[in-house]
This record gives C-alpha cells, sequence and structure tokens, in this order.
C-alpha cells in the first residue's frame, strides 16, 4: 500500500510542502485540503499590487493551476476540515467525509481577529485575507471615497499606504501611540507614522472604534473617545489568531498555535505542522516561535516536507519579512520581544537606515528603511549571537559583512 | 544582435561590484564576477527594484526590495517571489572599454 499524506490547509505553507514532496520523489498519495476557491497562492500582494490594481492574481499563485494533478497531487478546493481523528488517522470534513492518512500535516494558517463592535455587519465593513476579500475592497476604492482603516499593524499599515495610493482619502485608528508598535517599538514606530502623515493618511492614535454606524451600509465611525469620522467603506486589521480548530481535544499540544518540536513535529507521532499556525522551536532564539511571513511559510513548509519523509533538518530559518508602504521597503530580520537598546546606522530623519535591536549587546533583530542590503547583510550578526560594539554597528564605514569576521578572529 | 554602447571604463567595476547604466533607455546592471562582466536588465522582474542596489555573492544577485535571486550569467530566476527570468545582454570590452549589447 502506498502511503497517504494528508495537507490541512492549501496556503503557501501546503502548498510548497505538496510541491516539496514531489520532487524529493515522494510516491505515495498526496491530498492537499483548502478552504478557499483557489489553487495555493501568495498573500503579500493582496494588500499592496493587488489590491492597487497592479498586478493579476495569476502571477500570486505558487504553481500554475494545473501543476497539482500534473503531479498527482489530489487538490480539493472549497473544503473545510473540521476535525482531526487521531485515533482513527483521519480527517473529518464539514461535509462529513472522512479522508485517511498515515502522515498529517496541519498548515491551516491564521483567521482574522474579530473584535465584536456594533455594526460590524454593516455593508462597506471589510477585514482582508483572502483574494476574494481583496476583491471585496478593491471594488471601493475610487480616487475621492472615504475609508477608515482599524489597526495600524503591517496589514493597517500596507493597506491604508495602497488606499492613499489610490486616491482614497484615508483615516487610520490604532490605540497605541505609533504604527506598529508592539513589533517595531517606539521609535521605529513614529518613523513610520511619520511617512504616513506626510501621504496625507489622517491618524488617531490611542483610540479604538466603538461603533460602525450606517442604515444598512457603513456611513460612519464612533471612537471610544467620541470622534465621528466619516467613511464610504472600513478595512479592520487588528491581527491574527492561529486556526487550531480542527486539533481541539485531539491531544496535540496547543499553545500560540502548534506546538511543533525544530523538525516541524508535533507530540503525536505522524502529525506535522508548518507555517502561521506552527509554534515551532527556533534553535537560534533558544525558545518557541510562531511566524506569520512569507518566508516562513515557504521555507517552513519545505522543512515539513523533507521531516515528513525522514529527511529532516533543524529548521532554522532566521524570520525575514518585508512590507513596502507608499514608495518605502522596509525590512525585518530576526525575531525580538524586549530589547534594551536600539542601535541606528543611518538617519530616521532622513528614513534610511538599519535599526538593531540588542540584548546584552546581542543582536536579536534588525528593521530597516529602504536598506535592503543593509539588512540582508545583518542576518549573519543575528545568527552569530555573539557581542558587537554598538558604534562598529552604528559606523556607516564598517562594512556588515566584516563583523562577525572579526568576532571570530577575536 | 544591436550594437554595441560603451558604458564605462573597463576598470570602474571592480570584481565582485555591479553598476547599473542607462543603455538606449533600459537600465542594465552589470557585474564583474571573477573579471568576466555580465549584463542584464537591472529592474527586478518581481517588483521593479534597482539589482544593482542590491548584493553581489558570487555569480547571484539577490534583490535589495524582497530577496529574489538570479543567476547574472543566464537572468534564471533561483530564488521567488521573482518568477520570471531577466534579461541579458552581451558585453565586450574594447581598447579599454566596456561595452553592453544595446
Amino acid at each position: 500500500m502506498p502511503e497517504t499524506f494528508v495537507i490541512v490547509g492549501a496556503g503557501l505553507a501546503g502548498g510548497t510542502a505538496a510541491t516539496t514532496l514531489r520532487q524529493n520523489g515522494f510516491d505515495g498519495r498526496v491530498i492537499l485540503i483548502g478552504a478557499e476557491r483557489y489553487p495555493p497562492y501568495e498573500r503579500p500582494p493582496l494588500s499592496k499590487e493587488y489590491l492597487r490594481g497592479e498586478s493579476s492574481f495569476e502571477k500570486a499563485l505558487l504553481q500554475p493551476p494545473g501543476f497539482y494533478g500534473e503531479n498527482g497531487i489530489e487538490l480539493h478546493s472549497e473544503v473545510r476540515a473540521t476535525r482531526i481523528d487521531i485515533q482513527e488517522k483521519a480527517v473529518e470534513l464539514e461535509s462529513g467525509e472522512y479522508v485517511a492518512y498515515d502522515k498529517l500535516l496541519f498548515a491551516a494558517g491564521v483567521k482574522n481577529r474579530h473584535v465584536p463592535t456594533p455594526g460590524s455587519d454593516l455593508d462597506g465593513v471589510y477585514d482582508l485575507r483572502t483574494v476574494a476579500d481583496c476583491e471585496h475592497i478593491r471594488r471601493e476604492i475610487s480616487p475621492g471615497r472615504k475609508a477608515v482603516v482599524v489597526g495600524m499593524g503591517f496589514i493597517g499599515s500596507e493597506v491604508a499606504a495602497s488606499l492613499r495610493l489610490s486616491g482614497v482619502e484615508v483615516t487610520a485608528v490604532d490605540r497605541n501611540k505609533v504604527p506598529l508598535r508592539r513589533v517595531l517599538g517606539e521609535e521605529v514606530g513614529r518613523v513610520i507614522e511619520g511617512m504616513h502623515r506626510d501621504h496625507g493618511t489622517e491618524l488617531v492614535f490611542e483610540d479604538t472604534v466603538a461603533t460602525f454606524e450606517g442604515a444598512g451600509r457603513i456611513e460612519g465611525v464612533t471612537t471610544k473617545a467620541g470622534r465621528r469620522l466619516e467613511c464610504d467603506f472600513v478595512v479592520v486589521a487588528l491581527g491574527v489568531e492561529p486556526a487550531t480548530e480542527p486539533l481541539t481535544g485531539t491531544g496535540v499540544k496547543i499553545d500560540n498555535g502548534v506546538v511543533v518540536d525544530e523538525y516541524c513535529r508535533t507530540d503525536v507521532e505522524g502529525i506535522y505542522a508548518a507555517g502561521d499556525v506552527a509554534n515551532h522551536y527556533h534553535p537560534v532564539f533558544g525558545r518557541h516561535i510562531r511566524v506569520e511571513h512569507w518566508q516562513n511559510a515557504l521555507k517552513h513548509g519545505q522543512a515539513a516536507a523533507r521531516s515528513m519523509l525522514g529527511d529532516g533538518r533543524p529548521y532554522q530559518e532566521i524570520p525575514w519579512f518585508w512590507s513596502d508602504q507608499y514608495e518605502h521597503n522596509l525590512q525585518y530580520a530576526g525575531f525580538h520581544r524586549d530589547w534594551d537598546e536600539l542601535v541606528v546606522r543611518g538617519s530616521m530623519e532622513k528614513r534610511s537606515f538599519v535599526a538593531f535591536y540588542r540584548k546584552d549587546e546581542r543582536v536579536l533583530a534588525a528593521v530597516a528603511f529602504d536598506r535592503g542590503r543593509d539588512l540582508r547583510r545583518s542576518v549573519p550578526l543575528i545568527k552569530a549571537q555573539e557581542r558587537f560594539e554598538a558604534a562598529r554597528l552604528r559606523d556607516p564605514d564598517v562594512d556588515l559583512r566584516t563583523l562577525v569576521a572579526e568576532t571570530d578572529k577575536a | 544582435m544591436g550594437e554595441f554602447v560603451t558604458v564605462a571604463g573597463m576598470d570602474e567595476i571592480e570584481a565582485g561590484e555591479m553598476r547599473a547604466f542607462d543603455v538606449r533607455g533600459i537600465e542594465v546592471a552589470v557585474a564583474n564576477v571573477d573579471g568576466a562582466f555580465h549584463a542584464f536588465d537591472d529592474t527586478c522582474t518581481h517588483a521593479g527594484c534597482s539589482l544593482a542596489g542590491g548584493d553581489l555573492e558570487e555569480s547571484t544577485v539577490i534583490c535589495p526590495c524582497h530577496g529574489s535571486e538570479f543567476d547574472v550569467r543566464s537572468g534564471e530566476v533561483l530564488q521567488g517571489p521573482a518568477r520570471e527570468d531577466l534579461a541579458t545582454y552581451e558585453t565586450r570590452v574594447e581598447g579599454g572599454s566596456l561595452k553592453v549589447e544595446g
């Protein structure tokens, strides 16, 4: 009997895992189950070029639509997995059918967080995760219309920028003091704030939406502080949570997502997890981390497939992502929660810098504003987990590529 | 095959370095890989960033914006998010000048 590998979740991680299984010669059955209508695609364009109507959806597809059939990957679209039965080793579908597996990869991703708010079901109130969501928002975009963006994390910030670039009047509301405060901190957040203001985006901080108002369709919002903001449509971007429901009660450990080791293995034999949903042990940081970005979905999906084939290697990719807002390119690499010093190379005022988040003189992460080359050159510093002098990190005449080699010699 | 256009002196791009030039209205990057010059579209096929602003590691150019990687010799995509290969151009060194097919 050939083995059957079932992948729950046909996003970037699931699609990449299926592809990797075949590329590595797996000749059993590969069943890929996805809730959406489309074959696996990349989501970054949905808040950027695709939202602005500058690129086609085909460009976002992970593989050409015919690829799955040609490679013997059984892709089941618009099918929702509701429960995993670990005793019977089967995935229960919404239809009541069961799909048996020998090994299972859980790559169901994340779902948008919903904060119960009166009027959130009005027409014209959207959130963004899928291409279908994106198309709804696209239909609302035209110059001079008014939008409220709720939440200025990465998705909110990118959507606000894309709407502004498309001529929409944008007001963004966030409960923090600056955009992206949770990830980037206040200092870098101020730079992002300045960029949005310079592009004419109205920003309302330390406030939240109390009610969405309108007769059937959104007409405006009222904030907790009592501000009334009129608008034609709203995009809510309040973050995400891991979509772990099908594993509830199975005994697979869930803690901020599906807990896996550096080989993408859960604590239940034969069940793996990868991508946004997986809280994975990371050898470089010495802890579990969960990463919600493109590069991780891709590389973690590949790593899980190799692990399922018995050819696993510890997954220790340094998390990295970009965020394009207006004409600017932001990038971040590493992982930090708290830090004791932010060391800046370049100029925050001129919006051209790379900033290092340091703790005990070690570089945990770096963020770059229009300095992609410096960001890439910072990744070895993060991997090295060594102490680097702040003055050397700051000095534009010091080639970042030479720093790791210097400490090796010392 | 187009004519060759002089873009720089042959000593102006050191080994391991890249520079971009306007060659008859097209931004063309030239990389020096161990003394051999390779010319390719400077504009990344993914989102249009200038590749000469990225890093050159041996014969691989890495886009500074989104990390796509291309082989400068063939223009082939080695790593996404880009999907389309880069156009490449012939180069020639004549009388101390570096020329690119235009």
